[in-house]
């Protein structure tokens, strides 16, 4: 099974717009039938390196995204690589770290089970429903990034407001 | 009883494979299910199918893998190995028994006799690999993202149902998004976008192009407009 995807770096560009999704117009995403998610940054982010010469930058704990140096890699036209989201569907709450480059969701926290839930096998089934329930809010976030930067015009609008938000961050 | 946290890699079912809910897919798993290396001299590694409720792999009841359309398959893989300090010890006797360094092909013999009196009393790691089967979707969500864990997967899947797995990388994944025409022609065309660098929040630069020196990489550069 091949890992070399020529268009990786789309999975770096989609967390990277992510975050300036999150900051500029507030987290939350309506991916369509009626649903919303809201998305925030947690305590793990890593920004890929520009080039060969450069190291891959991780930060962790805290509030990493609100960093001085978190900051300071955006303003060098830095990408994130992985980075943990916190993904909320109604009373919901997914914890995940995508990894941009192959879009393999790692350390993935379910919402806590259902105390109702009278057996295990009520609550396998709840589980597995919930990791594909989060497989697939990635996929709409994933798809709503797409729809902006396979735009003919995105470098001159999206992309520019993108460019505008890093330089300034 | 199903995991509540782990990491998982999505797959693209490329192929066909029998209804999961049907007798040739679970004779299928039958015929490749795992096979106790417990008591064998030889085999270090066996990999196979189990399902969740019977981790021995003898049986296969649609029961314990359908969850409301997600099939939950499981591997299970178990590897004998020789402990090395042990090996090492009983070189180290037999050199001192020889009054000299045993040669490479003394060492090889050595190490095959050792092997196959102690592999059957050693006992085997045993690692169960889940992953989940969305046949609506063609896609199957694998709960181990090493490359050891995806290549014995895929080998034991296509093994199994001649039917291979490509990584829902961005690419696959965007394909699978369903973006229309016009986004799909651009998907084609894409390149990465090389964001400005930028010392200040006053200054304004031209992202210098992101390329490497044995694939050049195409950029769309962005100048900011602050």
């Amino acid at each position: 099974m091949s890992r070399s995807d020529p268009l990786a770096f789309l999975g770096e560009e989609f967390l990277t717009w992510l975050w300036f999704r999150i900051e500029t117009d507030g987290g939350e995403f309506d991916i369509g039938r009626q649903r919303e998610l809201a998305v925030s940054f947690d305590d793990f982010i890593a920004f890929a390196p520009r080039d060969d010469d450069e190291t891959e930058h991780i930060l962790r704990k805290g509030t990493p995204s609100r960093s001085v140096e978190a900051s300071a890699a955006l303003r060098n036209g830095r990408r994130l690589t992985r980075a943990r989201l916190i993904i909320a569907h109604g009373d919901a709450v997914y914890g995940v770290i995508i990894d941009g480059p192959t879009m393999d969701l790692l350390s993935v926290k379910l919402p806590d089970d259902d105390p109702e839930a009278a057996s295990a096998e009520e609550r396998s089934a709840e589980r597995i429903a919930g990791f594909t329930s989060l497989r697939e809010y990635v996929a709409r976030l994933y798809e709503l990034f797409l729809r902006e930067r396979l735009k003919p015009d995105y470098l001159d609008a999206g992309g520019a407001e993108q460019a505008t938000w890093m330089a300034t961050h | 009883m199903f995991r509540r946290s782990g990491s998982f890699a999505c797959v693209f079912v490329e192929g066909s494979t029998p209804d999961p809910c049907g007798q040739d897919f679970l004779s299928a798993l039958a015929e490749h299910r795992f096979r106790t290396i417990e008591d064998a001299a030889s085999e270090q590694t066996s990999i196979g199918w189990v399902t969740a409720g019977d981790p021995s792999g003898n049986t296969f009841d649609l029961e314990d893998m359908d969850q409301d359309g997600a099939i939950w398959l499981r591997m299970r893989v178990d590897k004998k190995s020789a402990p090395t300090k042990w090996l090492q010890i009983h070189r180290e006797a037999a050199e001192k028994s020889a009054g000299r360094r045993l040669n490479a092909k003394e060492r090889k013999e050595l190490k095959e006799d050792l092997l196959s009196k102690l592999m059957p009393r050693v006992l085997p790691t045993i690692r169960l690999i889940d992953a989940l089967y969305l046949p609506k979707d063609g896609m199957i969500l694998l709960f181990g993202t090493s490359s050891s864990v995806r290549e014995a997967f895929l080998s034991l899947f296509y093994k199994t149902f001649s039917a291979t797995l490509a990584p829902a990388d961005p690419y696959r994944l965007a394909v699978s998004l369903n973006l229309g025409k016009e986004q799909a022609d651009q998907l084609s065309r894409v390149t990465q976008v090389s964001w400005p660098r930028s010392n200040s929040a006053a200054s304004t630069t031209v992202g210098a192009p992101s390329t490497t020196e044995d694939e050049p990489t195409p950029t769309e550069d962005l100048e900011v407009s602050a």
